[in-house]
């Protein structure tokens, strides 16, 4: 990406905005020159990606895999590089296709450089995005030196609230935390829970903005499950899940967002398998949606 | 009339590839309409307008998959170029089994999807002459007498004038005459025309893939 950034701003230096002594087809062929360099560099980037190709797939058909595995510290490094492999395509693509639209562009008789321009600042936009989904997907990564140790999974839960406040405030919706008081500590990972809390909290976030509410709520609850467990509940009074998604919205790339990975429920669920524990959506009574995170207990001794 | 100049369609959910692509058509002289979604699509597409569909895979809403399933429901026979962010090979496999023209993984060389929509829009030309002589032989058929269509019937089965007259009841004189007649109105200049004609209408959808 940096590449791309840095040819980008050559372009921008010698184009027809900088060196206007040059003729102008000296210019023009330069320009071209940097936009093929652009192209390749966006064909090479995909080909590191296309190597991982196989994972992909892989992942994809065998999300059997991914319900058995507990181990699964190796399908989390697969299911980001799969998911960064698929987002980063998009802009990519966008980038090399600009790139030699341009080129073909400016071998017209009579180029229309304005257009040009727009393209080449388009260029420069994608690659930024390419960037930008490399830092979300990253982050929704567990950490590599992952810390387990024991946690007051309300003390996890309310570590967050100001980010969820703030979310949830400018999503228009009121946020609540209904902790309970009798839970035990218990070992967890307390980012890898956090990260999967806020990402289900961002989904209810995002469903609520689709609906048409007075009031609009989401609740993160913690209790002992009637089985003892700890568990952490992101409930929301959204529209709730369609019975059609409900079966494979923890599949690694179902997504019903026009921005989504598809990713943030199979990675979360992955999270918490690793915990021992599970994930699960409940509908909300009366309306809406619940995500069940469920922790056992340590063993005792 | 005039059949109106082929378009070229890109239905993809990204905004930038969209674009791009558009940008892409326009620097090479063709034709583009960009749409966002599939329903787009099915909304605003006119069957008699010649063109190829560029269309991605995996959208939200309903997916490039289920778009090409409705298309070959409507029985259109727009040729479809899938671009895929995937390296998914089932599903290049399954979007080829379901009538496909072509299956590119983004991001592509220009020249790769220039070449593949060329050829998919001189396939889609074909396509439509076929459907059109179809359509004219369907009309010359209706214009023939039940008489004559029987005639017909027997003549594509390969039944000399004289069994026909037997089987028909009637002079082979007579069978001649119809059958002269059959070779008029269906515009067939010989036999195997007839007979080639005949085998048309049998099998819809039998042309070249």
């Amino acid at each position: 990406m940096v590449s791309l950034t840095v040819a980008w701003t050559t372009i921008f230096d010698i184009g027809h905005f900088g060196n206007t002594g040059l003729p102008i087809d000296y210019r023009i062929l330069q320009a071209q020159a940097i936009i093929l360099v652009v192209a390749i560099g966006a064909q090479m980037l995909a080909g590191l990606f296309a190597e991982r190709r196989e994972g992909e797939a892989h992942l994809v058909r065998s999300n059997a895999m991914l319900e058995r595995e507990r181990d699964n510290k190796l399908l989390n490094a697969q299911a980001i590089t799969a998911s960064i492999a698929h987002e980063v395509r998009q802009p990519l693509a966008a980038i090399a296709t600009y790139a030699h639209a341009c080129d073909r562009l400016l071998s017209l008789p009579d180029p229309e450089l304005g257009e040009i321009q727009a393209a080449l600042r388009q260029i420069a936009e994608q690659a930024v995005r390419a960037g930008d989904i490399i830092r979300r997907l990253r982050s929704l990564a567990p950490d590599e030196n992952t810390q387990h140790g024991p946690a007051d999974v309300n003390a996890v839960i309310a570590e967050l609230t100001d980010l969820i406040q703030s979310d949830a405030k400018a999503h228009g919706v009121t946020y609540r935390a209904e902790l309970a008081t009798d839970l035990p500590q218990i070992t967890l990972d307390r980012a890898q829970i956090q990260q999967v809390v806020l990402n289900l909290v961002r989904n209810a976030l995002e469903a609520l903005a689709l609906a048409q509410l007075d009031t609009k709520e989401v609740i993160v609850s913690t209790r002992r499950s009637p089985e003892g467990e700890v568990e952490i509940a992101v409930c929301d009074n959204g529209p709730g899940v369609d019975s059609q998604i409900a079966g494979r919205m923890f599949d690694p790339f179902s997504t019903t967002k026009t921005a989504g990975t598809g990713l943030g429920l199979a990675i979360s669920r992955t999270i918490v398998r690793a915990h021992g524990g599970s994930l699960e959506h409940f509908p909300h009574v009366p309306a809406g949606a619940c995500f069940a995170i469920r922790l056992p207990l340590d063993a005792p001794g | 009339m005039k059949e109106p100049s082929p378009i070229v369609f890109v239905v993809d959910d990204d905004e930038a590839v969209r674009n791009s692509l558009r940008l892409l058509l326009k620097s090479v002289g063709l034709a583009a309409s960009a749409l966002a979604t599939a329903r787009e699509f099915l909304d605003t597409y006119r069957p008699n307008q010649p063109g190829c569909l560029v269309l991605d895979v995996r959208m939200p809403g309903m997916s490039g998959m289920e778009l090409q399933q409705q298309l070959n429901i409507r029985g259109a026979v727009i040729p479809v170029i899938f671009i895929s962010g995937h390296g998914d090979i089932p599903m290049a496999v399954e979007a080829m089994q379901q009538g496909a023209f072509d299956f590119l993984q983004k991001p592509f060389r220009d020249q790769d999807l220039i070449d593949r929509i060329q050829r998919a829009l001189v396939k889609d030309q074909t396509n439509r002459a076929e459907l059109k002589e179809r359509a004219r032989i369907q009309e010359r058929l209706t214009s023939l007498t039940p008489r004559e269509r029987e005639v017909l019937t027997l003549v594509a089965s390969g039944k000399p004038n004289k069994v026909m007259a037997g089987d028909l009841g009637v002079s082979q004189r007579t069978v001649e005459i119809h059958r002269a007649r059959v070779m008029e109105k269906m515009g067939a200049s010989s036999l195997a025309q007839l007979v080639r004609m005949v085998m048309d209408l049998d099998e819809p959808g039998a042309s070249d893939a």
